[in-house]
């Protein structure tokens, strides 16, 4: 993993992406236990491309692949990591890029979406691996609630939290 | 609920509890186990014919 992020790191630096941070199980093991994932889940933000409204991750792609590294469906196997890289596809997930907090990990900097956008973006998804993941985060108690409830009302997710409270807090309180 | 149960209950949040105190970067090491046994059960035969079947 730490070589995973010296490679996104360099990237960072060569401009290839601007900035960028860890979210997903990775970023999620930030703050709870560590739970099995076989890929991370990096949001990073692109430069554009002249004469195109699309942001295109071709640019991060054709690095990569030049520097010998492989290409797996959605995946950029670096360093033994499959990496998923996600420009935000909405207001929520551009929030939780720009408030992402700074860490270390054996040295090396890097970013970690907060505690609250992560359920928020779980939230939003809806999985059954994402409501287990809320769930962590809710049983260790860990999260600002005041902080919580201004990213759900902004990104209008307060209808959803209810539902998942009723479904999945309620019963067990 | 027993006496047994809740002493399990208590132990599995404990544990949990350890783990999360852990830092970011021992966190990582133990997803990176956590990563290579899950690859190599999902390389195992049994789980290969149990995928053909399905």
């Amino acid at each position: 993993m730490k070589a995973t992020l010296e490679v996104i790191n360099q990237m960072q630096v060569e401009g290839i992406i601007g900035q960028y941070a860890i979210g997903g199980a990775v970023g999620a093991t930030f703050y709870v236990e560590p739970a099995a994932t076989l890929d991370i889940d990096v949001f990073v933000t692109l430069k554009d491309t002249p004469g195109s409204t699309l942001l295109s991750l071709a640019p991060v792609y054709d690095y990569l692949t030049s520097r010998g590294y492989k290409t797996d469906r959605e995946y950029v196997v670096i360093e033994g990591w499959p990496v998923q890289f996600h420009p935000p596809a909405d207001a929520l997930e551009e929030e939780a890029l720009q408030q992402a907090v700074e860490t270390e990990v054996e040295g090396i900097h890097t970013r970690v979406i907060t505690a609250e956008h992560l359920v928020a973006m779980a939230l939003k998804t809806s999985r059954a691996k994402d409501f287990a993941r809320i769930l962590q985060f809710v049983e260790c108690g860990i999260l600002n609630p005041d902080k919580l409830d201004l990213i759900l009302t902004r990104h209008g997710l307060l209808e959803k939290w209810e539902q998942f409270g009723v479904k999945f807090l309620r019963g067990g309180e | 609920m027993s006496d047994w149960m809740r002493r399990v209950l208590e132990s599995k949040r404990a544990a949990r509890g350890r783990l999360r105190a852990l830092s970011f970067s021992e966190k990582l090491k133990l997803l990176e186990k956590l990563r290579e046994r899950s690859l190599a059960i999902a390389q195992t035969s049994l789980r290969r014919r149990a995928g053909k079947t399905r």
